[in-house]
């Protein structure tokens, strides 16, 4: 008797169990997983959040919501405002516009591969993930000026807001915004510039192309004959970005003598060998996002080889790569640059040009999906 | 539950049969062993100091500081009294800062009880270094990776020197297929495995200016595609790790 009791239990257990995860699985549609993702191997690898898969649903509504001016506080400016397509997600400014017509401190930064390298994002790399950031810029009073608590009620208040974030995750929330805004990002993915089609075995590079990726990707070497831009120090040759290692994506390129030096870096760290660091961007695009350097001081491409070529500034926590790195062969301490001739320049500005992907920046699956519905 | 057919609770009783059975005969695992590899970083017998300009050019004249050291080890293999275990897809990256002046390598689930040897390379081996796949902590779009065309640095260390009033550089980048050094370790006596043991490794960094040949880091600032230098910093580099009492 006592066994036919277990057994029924047990049954009931298993057609319980049967019945709610039917149940479950029939409440919000599962969303759907990104058809065929691939990223080029060349990238290496990369990790999505647990908590955050990348689904269409997800993209659909972070796009949404990057283009939606909702997001401000006077339903003014999206992030598109200062993340323009079409400038590789920059916005062509020196520093970025605050609400008030002022100067913020920082220049836009691209939007490009945020899957592959530093794990860390801003200039001084103070936020540790993507959805950590999404939200900042949102409540940043000389940015978008929104509460959160009050944009969480607008999306309610849209019957298409509260579908697709059903859809994506389920309520409207700021944990969803962020993770919504997260997927986007990471779905801007570049990989169609000449370089790319060049590693493919797709495209040739041109003599001057060619030069100049040799010249990005070698350190000089005086006692070898060998010519470099050490470029490959910090950006790495793939990606161009800088590296994922721990704090490695972050360095001082020599803008600053140290009185002047911004905190960079060590405001996160406390750490006062990284004064003055800051992230390695990303070079993909670079010929559409001038100017240059978190603050825009550089105007052109010419002026970054310039600098990199002898307007170094020396301070005591300047890359010791760059310190060292020289074509010409002289008296240590007594010059700090690369010393490359001027068509050693123009070959690397030429093969910065062969990292813009013109496919990327008019892809329509990044566009601004509201202005139809306008 | 009366209305249940009998054929349902026959299926119902060979499943759970089934399951007493499985349970009853999964073999609990062996506690795995376990093994780290402490690597300790010093300088002249003491902790490493970084960004301090702390120490003397061992051959010359000046103060040197240390804002970078990193290695890769490799092929790491132990052997034991029940055998040899090579681990797989074996590249470490052994790196320090300031505050992290020592690092560990986990190894895991070793299929050994002892081991009496142990043995693992600084550097990687040829086909490793011809290669871009992202294999351990093997990444061509790290700073260890020269660029595919060369390969990766082995060992990498980086800092500066003054000199009369002035700061001077120090870059050593060494790499290469000849340059990878296989070190081998043997223990006095078997050591048993377990879920925690561990051993202990000073990397000595002087011994990168003063081992095998002495290096005058003011006369020579930067060693990187010289194969003569790399060579000469190279049989240094063979005798920088060593066992620490534990
Ligand atoms: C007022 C202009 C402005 C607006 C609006 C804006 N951003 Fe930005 N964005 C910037 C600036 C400036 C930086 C660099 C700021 C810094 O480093 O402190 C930046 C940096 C970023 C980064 C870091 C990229 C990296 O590689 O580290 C991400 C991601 C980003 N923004 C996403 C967004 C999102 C998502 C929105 C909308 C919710 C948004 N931004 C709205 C100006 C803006
Ligand atoms: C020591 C590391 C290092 C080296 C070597 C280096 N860079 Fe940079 N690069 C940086 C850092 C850091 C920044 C951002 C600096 C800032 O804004 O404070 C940067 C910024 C840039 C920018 C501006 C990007 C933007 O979005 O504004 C360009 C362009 C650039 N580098 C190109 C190059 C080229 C070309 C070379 C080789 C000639 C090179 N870099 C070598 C670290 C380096």
């Amino acid at each position: 008797m006592a066994r036919q009791r277990w057994i029924a239990t047990a049954a009931a257990v298993v057609a319980i169990g049967t019945g709610a995860s039917y149940v479950i699985r029939a409440l919000p549609p599962d969303p759907t997983p990104v058809a065929d993702f691939s990223a080029p191997f060349v990238f290496g690898r990369f990790s999505v959040p647990q908590d955050n898969p990348l689904t269409e649903e997800a993209f659909a509504l972070g796009r949404r919501l990057f283009y939606d001016p909702a997001l401000s506080g006077g339903n003014d400016r999206s992030c598109a405002t200062c993340h323009i397509q079409r400038l590789a997600f920059t916005d062509g400014l020196p520093t970025a516009a605050g609400l008030n017509g002022e100067s913020l401190e920082f220049s836009s930064m691209s939007l490009v591969n945020l899957l592959w390298g530093q794990e860390r994002f801003f200039w001084d790399g103070r936020a540790l993930s993507l959805e950590q950031q999404a939200l900042l810029p949102i409540e940043n009073p000389q940015e978008m000026a929104q509460d959160l608590e009050e944009l969480v009620r607008e999306l309610k208040g849209s019957r298409q807001y509260r579908r697709m974030f059903r859809q994506a995750y389920g309520e409207v929330s700021s944990e969803n915004i962020a993770r919504a805004l997260a997927t986007f990002m990471r779905m801007l993915i570049s990989a169609g510039s000449k370089y790319d089609r060049f590693l493919r075995g797709e495209a040739v590079l041109t003599e001057q192309e060619e030069l100049g990726r040799k010249l990005f990707m070698a350190h000089p070497d005086t006692k070898v004959s060998l010519r470099g831009g050490n470029c490959i120090d910090c950006h790495s040759q793939f990606l161009t970005s800088g590296f994922r290692d721990g704090l490695d994506g972050f360095s001082n390129n020599g803008l600053d003598k140290d009185v002047d030096l911004p905190a960079g870096l060590m405001a996160v760290t406390g750490n006062p060998a990284h004064k003055g660091f800051f992230k390695v961007p990303t070079l993909r695009n670079i010929a559409v996002t001038a100017p240059y350097m978190h603050d825009g001081r550089l105007q052109t491409l010419e002026d970054v080889m310039d600098h990199y070529n002898g307007g170094v500034v020396v301070s005591p926590t300047l890359s010791p790569l760059i310190l060292e790195a020289d074509n010409a062969a002289s008296p240590p301490g007594s010059f700090v640059g690369l010393r490359l001739t001027d068509s050693e320049k123009a070959a690397i500005i030429a093969f910065l040009h062969t990292l813009t992907d013109e496919a990327f920046l008019s892809d329509a699956r990044f566009s601004n999906p509201l202005e139809g519905e306008l | 539950m009366s209305g249940m057919k009998p054929i349902h609770i026959n299926v119902l009783l060979a499943f759970l049969l089934a399951l007493t059975v499985w349970h009853a005969f999964r073999k609990t695992d062996p506690p795995a062993s376990q093994l780290r590899l402490v690597f300790q970083a010093e300088a002249n017998g003491q902790k490493l100091v970084f960004d301090q300009f702390h120490y003397k050019n061992p051959n010359g004249p000046g103060q040197f500081r240390v804002q970078n050291f990193r290695f890769y080890i490799s092929n790491i293999k132990l052997s034991g009294e029940d055998g040899t275990y090579l681990e797989p897809d074996s590249y470490h990256l052994v790196r320090f800062g300031a505050g992290n002046e020592s690092f560990a390598v986990e190894l895991n689930n070793i299929p050994l009880r002892s081991y009496s040897g142990l043995s693992f390379s600084i550097g990687i081996d040829e086909q490793a270094n011809a290669s871009i796949e992202p294999r351990g902590d093997l990444d061509p779009n790290s700073q260890m990776a020269w660029n595919w065309e060369v390969g990766y640095k082995f060992v990498v260390f980086e800092g500066s020197l003054i000199l009369d009033d002035a700061i001077l550089p120090l870059v050593y980048h060494l790499g290469f297929d000849e340059n990878r050094r296989d070190l081998q370790f043997s223990l006095p006596a078997e050591e048993q495995l377990s879920s925690t043991s561990a051993k202990n490794f000073k990397v000595d960094v002087m011994e990168l200016f003063s081992g095998a040949s002495a290096f005058n880091m003011a006369q020579t600032q930067s060693v990187k595609f010289d194969r003569q230098d790399a060579r000469r910093l190279a049989e240094n580099y063979a005798g920088m790790i060593s066992i620490a009492g534990n």
